[in-house]
């Protein structure tokens, strides 16, 4: 079988396992910029509980591999409870909690990036504390925040891999699964590769896109 | 001008400290409106703490700061209304680059006077007119050049309609070239009639503008008089002192 018959008859699973792979990132990613943005509002409340909640919350998520998270959550917790979750239920959340924690980082990052004098500009112009934050802080913040969030956006997108263990047929576990049956490790994982690379290539490039049209150049 | 306007900013017992260092030590001082009082000192005296506890972009540790009779107060329901007749000019301009010239005039009349965008537009226009550059309107504020940003704030803070423009070292982060340009708008304003106190290095335009210049040095108002007899006929040893330092240069 040469490589075009291989990547002919490869083709039809590793797509199925490609549009599994991108169902978990997206839904992922969805939560986690929500669970991020609460979590950094708590993190820069005035509220001592909240920051503390939020500093746990980041140690906990930064402080342990994605592996051992999904672990915990599809078999740990549901065992503990004595409950039954989907494998990709399981993932979402790990990878949601996961991206979401990384993220608050990022925002609390940029909004404190925000020249202190925007604030000082705004309140003397008679703007409210909130006028200040949405309409001043915010859309500043966010142009600082991009690239960071697109690259935890990249990231995100290849640790639904990690997930694969718990027993989802995504990209990565279609890759294996065709290798066992035809033992051509070295052409599959190009295909498994070049596919993961075209998907953040072309988040990549919107990414470009709109950071060019928010640019603070003319 | 003489200062026989009404009093507009009423500053007693004024104290202000950043933990253990204290900035400002017991300051009292009126301005009325119509008057022109340049601040000078060295550096690190607390002339700008003591120009930002005037909008209470820092809260006093001790004393009042009262604007029209109403107290500066950072909890007070009414701060952002007091703020908005209080124009303030940066030495970095901090103006917002997310938004263009003109959108940068008109963000708080049209959410704080609730001004229309075609009102806020023109009175916007007229403004930049006035400071020279009507041509900039749509251009985006990291497109300017360090004097032109400075007039663009100025406009900004003019926009309001305020009773009282306030001024931070305006020409401090400027090129020397660009100093003049700003100096102009300033010297227009002054000469209008508006009420002005204004933080400065820039002796000549010191002299030339202010009905009173204050001299503060290491939290205090060390001394204060007309022009002439602060510059000319200095009567406090630091005053002397500072004066010789910069006179010179």
């Amino acid at each position: 079988m040469d490589f075009f018959e291989l990547l002919k008859e490869s083709l039809p699973m590793l797509t199925q396992g490609l549009v599994l792979t991108l169902q978990l990132a997206f839904i992922s990613l969805a939560f986690a910029m929500v669970i991020g943005i609460v979590a950094s509002l708590m993190g820069m409340s005035k509220n001592p509980v909240l920051r503390a909640i939020n500093r746990v919350f980041v140690a906990i998520i930064r402080g342990t591999p994605l592996l051992v998270q999904g672990f915990f959550i599809y078999f740990g917790i549901t065992g503990l409870l004595g409950i039954r979750i989907s494998a990709f239920a399981a993932g979402t959340i790990a990878l949601s909690l996961n991206a979401g924690g990384y993220l608050s980082e990022i925002f609390r990052g940029g909004i404190q990036a925000v020249d202190p004098g925007q604030r000082e500009a705004a309140r003397s112009l008679g703007l409210s504390a909130r006028q200040t934050t949405w309409r001043i802080i915010i859309p500043q913040a966010i142009r600082i925040c991009i690239p960071s969030v697109v690259n935890q956006w990249c990231i995100t997108i290849k640790d639904t891999s990690i997930i694969s263990v718990i027993g989802l047929a995504e990209l990565t576990k279609m890759g294996q699964t065709i290798i066992a049956r035809t033992y051509r490790s070295f052409e599959v994982w190009i295909m498994v590769g070049i596919m993961y690379f075209i998907v953040i290539w072309l988040l990549t490039l919107l990414a470009r896109f709109v950071e060019k049209k928010v640019s603070l150049d003319d | 001008m003489t200062s026989t306007g009404a009093v507009k900013v009423e500053i007693r017992g004024l104290h202000k400290s950043f933990g253990k260092n204290e900035v400002l030590r017991g300051i009292d001082c009126d301005i009325h409106t119509g008057e022109v009082v340049c601040v000078i000192g060295p550096s690190g005296s607390g002339k700008s703490t003591f120009l930002r506890c005037i909008n209470c972009l820092e809260e006093p540790s001790a004393g009042t700061v009262r604007v029209d009779g109403n107290l500066m107060d950072e909890n007070a329901k009414n701060i952002d209304e007091l703020r908005e007749d209080v124009g303030m000019v940066f030495q970095h301009f901090n103006l917002f680059p997310h938004l263009s010239v003109m959108e940068n005039l008109t963000i708080a009349p049209t959410l704080r006077k609730k001004m229309s965008e075609d009102e806020a537009k023109q009175v916007g226009m007229e403004l930049l007119g006035r400071v020279g550059l009507a041509d900039k309107a749509d251009a985006k504020p990291n497109s300017l050049s360090g004097g032109q940003k400075q007039r663009v704030a100025i406009a900004r803070a003019l926009a309001m309609k305020p009773g009282l423009m306030l001024f931070d070292e305006p020409t401090s982060a400027l090129d020397p070239e660009m100093v003049g340009e700003v100096l102009d708008v300033m010297r227009s304003l002054a000469k209008e009639g508006m009420t002005m106190v204004i933080v400065t290095h820039e002796m000549g335009f010191a002299r030339q503008v202010s009905d009173r210049v204050l001299f503060i040095d290491q939290g205090v108002i060390a001394e204060e008089g007309t022009p002439a007899e602060v510059f000319d006929h200095p009567q406090n040893e630091r005053t002397k002192s500072f004066l010789a330092k910069v006179l010179e240069a």
